[in-house]
C-alpha cells in the first residue's frame, strides 16, 4: 500500500505562506493576475513581472451566494468561482481574499457558462477575455490565435509598463518547460504496478500548480520525485483507474476520495488537473509567440470541436498506465465534458476498457450512491 | 454448505438462506428506519423458514443500500454484482438485468454472469417504485392494481413530467380534464417503462434480460415494459431476493 510522502508535507502551510508572498509583492508595487484556465500562457504573465493565481472554485459553500446572480443549473466551478467573488460574508472564507488580491481577472471563451459569468465578474474586478479559435486544426484558427496572445501581450504590458521582450518570452518557456518535465517525470512513477504515490496526493500538486509560485511548485515536485523513486513498492493493491473528464478545482477531490476510499488505486488523470496541464512542451527554439501559440492551442478541452486529440490520448494513456478501468468523471451541466462521454464510451469499449461515467456536483448528497456505483465497478474489474 | 445473503434495501430488506445449490428459506420485509434491527428481523424469519439456527450458517454476506449496518455480516458486495451472482445462478443463459426497486433502478449488462456494464438511477424518484407509489396515490388505487388497471387503457395518457412530485400534480390535472383511470395510470405505467428503457439501451441490453425488484411483480408494467425494450423479459418465482441471493453465493 501506498503511504503518504514526507515530501508532501512541503505543501502544508504553503498556502499561508503564497498568499503573504503575493500580499508583500503587491505592497512593492508587483501585478497579479487572477486565471481560470489552462489556455491562459503561463510565460506571457511571468515575462511581464506579473504573478499569479487560479482563482478556479472547487468549494460548495460559495455556491448559494452565486445562485442570487447566476441559473441554479449552471457548472458548480462557475457557481463556486463567482460565489467566492460576491460573498458578502467574507470572514472565515479562504476563497475570497483571492479576488481581493488581484489586478485583473484573465478570463478565456472557453465554454458558455464561463463567457456569461465573465460578464458579470467583469463589474466586480477588471476582467481581459482571451479569445479562442473553437475549430482549432486549421492554419487559421492558429494564425488568429496568435493574434490573440499579441493582444495578450499588449494588456500585460500596458498593466505593468514593462516590455516583454524575446529574451524574457525564451526564459519564461524553459521555466515552464521545467516544471512540465517534473510532472512528466512525476507520472512515468505512476505506470509501475503499484504507484509509488497516491492519485488523491498526485492531485494536491495539481491543484495547486497555477497557485504556487513556479519555483515553490519546483521544488516541491523535485522533492516528491525523488522521494517516490525511491519507494519500493508490494503489491496487493486494487484496480488501476484513470479519471477522465472535467477538472477537479482545489477544494474538490469528492470522487477521487470516493475511489480511493473504496479500494481503487487512482494512476492517472486526463484533465486539466491531470496530464491536460503540462503533455507538450512549447518549443525552445521557435518564435516564442509562434511556439507559445502552438503549444496553447493543441489543449483537448471539450469546448473544442472537433476534439479528436482528447479521445486518442485516453487510449493512449490507458494503455501506458495499464489501466484496468476508466472513471469519467463530469460537473454537473457541463455539456462539452457530458456529451464528450458518449465518444470516449464508444472508443473504450472498442478497447476493450471498461467506463464508469459519473456527472456530480460539489456536494456531499450522493457521496454514498457514487460509492455504490465505484464499489459495484472495481468489482467488475477485479 | 449453509450460506445467507442479507440485502438490506432502501425500502424493503432480504434474507435467503442457501444449502448448497438449494433455497431453504427466505424473507421480505419493508426496511423502516434501523437498518440493522430490520436485516436482524429477516435474518431470524429466514431462518425460521428454513427450520435452521444461526450457528448452521457458515458464512453470511451482505449488500443493498444498507450493507454496512449488517453488522453480524463479516463482508459486503454491491447490490449491482450481488444481483448479478443472483440471477446468473437462476438463469445461466442472462445477458441483462433489470431491477426496478422501491427507491432507485437498475439496468446490468451480463457476459458469462459477469457484469459487463451497468447504470443506474438513484437520485431521482423517476423510473422507480416510488414513482409508481406517488402516483398511484393521487390515482386513488392500490400500487399493486396500478398495473392491471393500466392494461385495460384504450388510449393512454401522455404523462411528461420526469419529476415524481410534478408528475403527481399532473395526474390530478388528467383528472380534471375527465381522463379515465384506465388511460391515467396507462400513461404512468408507460412513463416509468420508456425511462427504465432507455437505459437498458444505452447500456447495450438486447436479449435474454431478467426482470427483477419488486416492481417485477406488476404484470401490466413487465408487459409495457417488454413493449419499450422490445424483447420478451422473464421473471424469477420471488423477483425481490436476487441481490440477497448474490450476496449469499458471493463467496462460495
Amino acid at each position: 500500500m501506498t503511504c503518504e510522502l514526507k515530501s508532501l508535507k512541503r505543501l502544508n502551510g504553503a498556502y499561508e505562506e503564497r498568499i503573504g508572498q503575493l500580499v508583500r509583492n503587491r505592497k512593492k508595487g508587483k501585478k497579479v493576475v487572477g486565471t481560470f484556465c489552462l489556455y491562459v500562457p503561463d510565460e506571457i504573465i511571468f515575462a511581464a513581472g506579473v504573478d499569479r493565481i487560479i482563482l478556479c472554485g472547487g468549494r460548495n459553500d460559495t455556491i448559494p451566494a452565486a445562485e442570487e446572480y447566476l441559473p441554479r443549473n449552471v457548472c458548480p466551478l462557475v457557481k463556486s468561482s463567482f460565489g467566492a467573488v460576491v460573498s458578502k460574508d467574507c470572514e472565515g472564507s479562504c476563497a475570497c481574499p483571492h479576488f481581493a488580491l488581484v489586478d485583473m481577472i484573465v478570463a478565456e471563451a472557453t465554454c458558455d457558462a464561463k463567457k456569461k459569468m465573465y460578464e458579470l465578474l467583469g463589474e466586480h474586478v477588471p476582467t481581459y477575455v482571451l479569445d479562442l479559435p473553437q475549430k482549432p486544426d486549421s492554419p487559421e484558427a492558429l494564425q488568429y490565435f496568435k493574434g490573440e496572445l499579441e493582444k495578450f501581450k499588449e494588456t500585460m504590458e500596458r498593466l505593468t509598463g514593462n516590455r516583454i521582450t524575446d529574451v524574457r518570452l525564451r526564459k519564461e518557456i524553459k521555466r515552464s518547460n521545467e516544471t512540465r518535465r517534473l510532472f512528466m517525470r512525476l507520472y512515468e512513477l505512476r505506470r509501475t504496478d503499484p504507484p509509488p504515490i497516491k492519485g488523491s496526493d498526485v492531485l494536491k500538486i495539481l491543484q495547486k500548480q497555477f497557485f504556487l509560485s513556479p519555483d515553490k511548485l519546483q521544488k516541491t515536485l523535485r522533492k516528491v520525485c525523488d522521494e517516490a523513486e525511491g519507494i519500493k513498492t508490494s503489491s496487493g493493491h486494487g484496480p488501476r483507474i484513470m479519471l477522465s473528464g472535467c477538472p477537479m478545482a482545489g477544494g474538490n477531490t469528492k470522487v477521487p476520495d470516493i475511489i480511493e476510499a473504496r479500494g481503487g488505486t487512482i494512476v492517472a488523470e486526463e484533465s486539466c488537473t491531470g496530464t491536460r496541464s503540462f503533455e507538450n512542451l512549447a518549443d525552445e527554439d521557435k518564435g516564442p509567440m509562434a511556439a507559445l501559440a502552438e503549444r496553447y492551442i493543441k489543449i483537448p478541452c471539450a469546448c473544442m470541436t472537433p476534439n479528436d486529440r482528447r479521445v486518442d490520448s485516453i487510449i493512449e494513456m490507458a494503455g501506458q498506465f495499464r489501466v484496468d478501468g476508466v472513471v469519467y468523471y463530469t460537473l454537473q451541466s457541463c455539456h462539452g465534458y457530458n456529451i464528450e462521454r458518449y465518444k470516449v464510451q464508444q472508443v473504450l469499449r472498442k478497447a476493450g476498457i471498461p467506463m464508469l461515467a459519473i456527472e456530480t456536483d460539489y456536494s456531499d448528497s450522493d457521496v454514498e450512491q457514487i460509492g455504490i456505483r465505484v464499489d459495484a465497478f472495481l468489482e467488475m474489474l477485479q | 454448505m449453509i450460506a445467507a445473503g442479507i440485502d438490506a434495501g432502501a425500502a424493503t430488506t432480504k434474507a435467503v438462506i442457501l444449502k448448497d445449490n438449494a433455497l431453504e428459506g427466505y424473507k421480505i420485509s419493508p426496511t423502516g428506519f434501523d437498518f440493522l434491527k430490520a436485516s436482524k428481523d429477516v435474518y431470524r424469519d429466514a431462518l425460521k423458514s428454513a427450520g435452521l439456527k444461526s450457528r448452521d450458517v457458515e458464512m453470511v454476506w451482505a449488500t443493498g443500500y444498507g450493507k454496512n449496518s449488517v453488522k453480524f455480516a463479516p463482508g459486503t458486495v454491491s447490490e449491482i454484482t450481488a444481483h448479478a451472482r443472483g440471477v446468473n445462478f437462476l438463469f445461466p443463459d442472462a445477458q441483462g438485468i433489470i431491477d426496478i426497486g422501491g427507491q432507485d433502478s437498475k439496468v446490468i449488462l451480463l457476459e458469462k454472469g459477469r457484469v459487463i456494464d451497468f447504470l443506474m438511477n438513484d437520485k431521482c424518484a423517476a423510473g422507480t417504485g416510488k414513482f409508481l407509489e406517488y402516483t398511484a396515490r393521487a390515482l386513488e388505487v392500490p400500487i399493486d392494481g396500478l398495473g392491471e388497471l393500466a392494461l385495460l387503457s384504450k388510449n393512454p395518457a401522455s404523462i411528461s413530467s420526469m419529476c415524481t412530485v410534478f408528475a403527481e400534480s399532473e395526474v390530478i390535472s388528467l383528472r380534471a380534464k375527465e381522463f379515465s383511470k384506465e388511460d391515467i395510470a396507462a400513461g404512468l405505467v408507460l412513463s416509468i417503462a420508456q425511462r427504465v428503457a432507455v437505459m437498458a439501451k444505452r447500456v447495450g441490453l438486447r436479449r435474454n434480460i431478467i426482470l427483477v425488484g419488486g416492481v417485477a411483480k406488476n404484470a401490466g408494467i413487465k408487459a409495457a415494459l417488454e413493449k419499450e425494450v422490445g424483447t420478451e423479459l422473464r421473471v424469477p418465482f420471488e423477483p425481490q431476493i436476487t441481490g440477497a441471493l448474490g450476496a449469499a453465493l458471493y463467496k462460495r
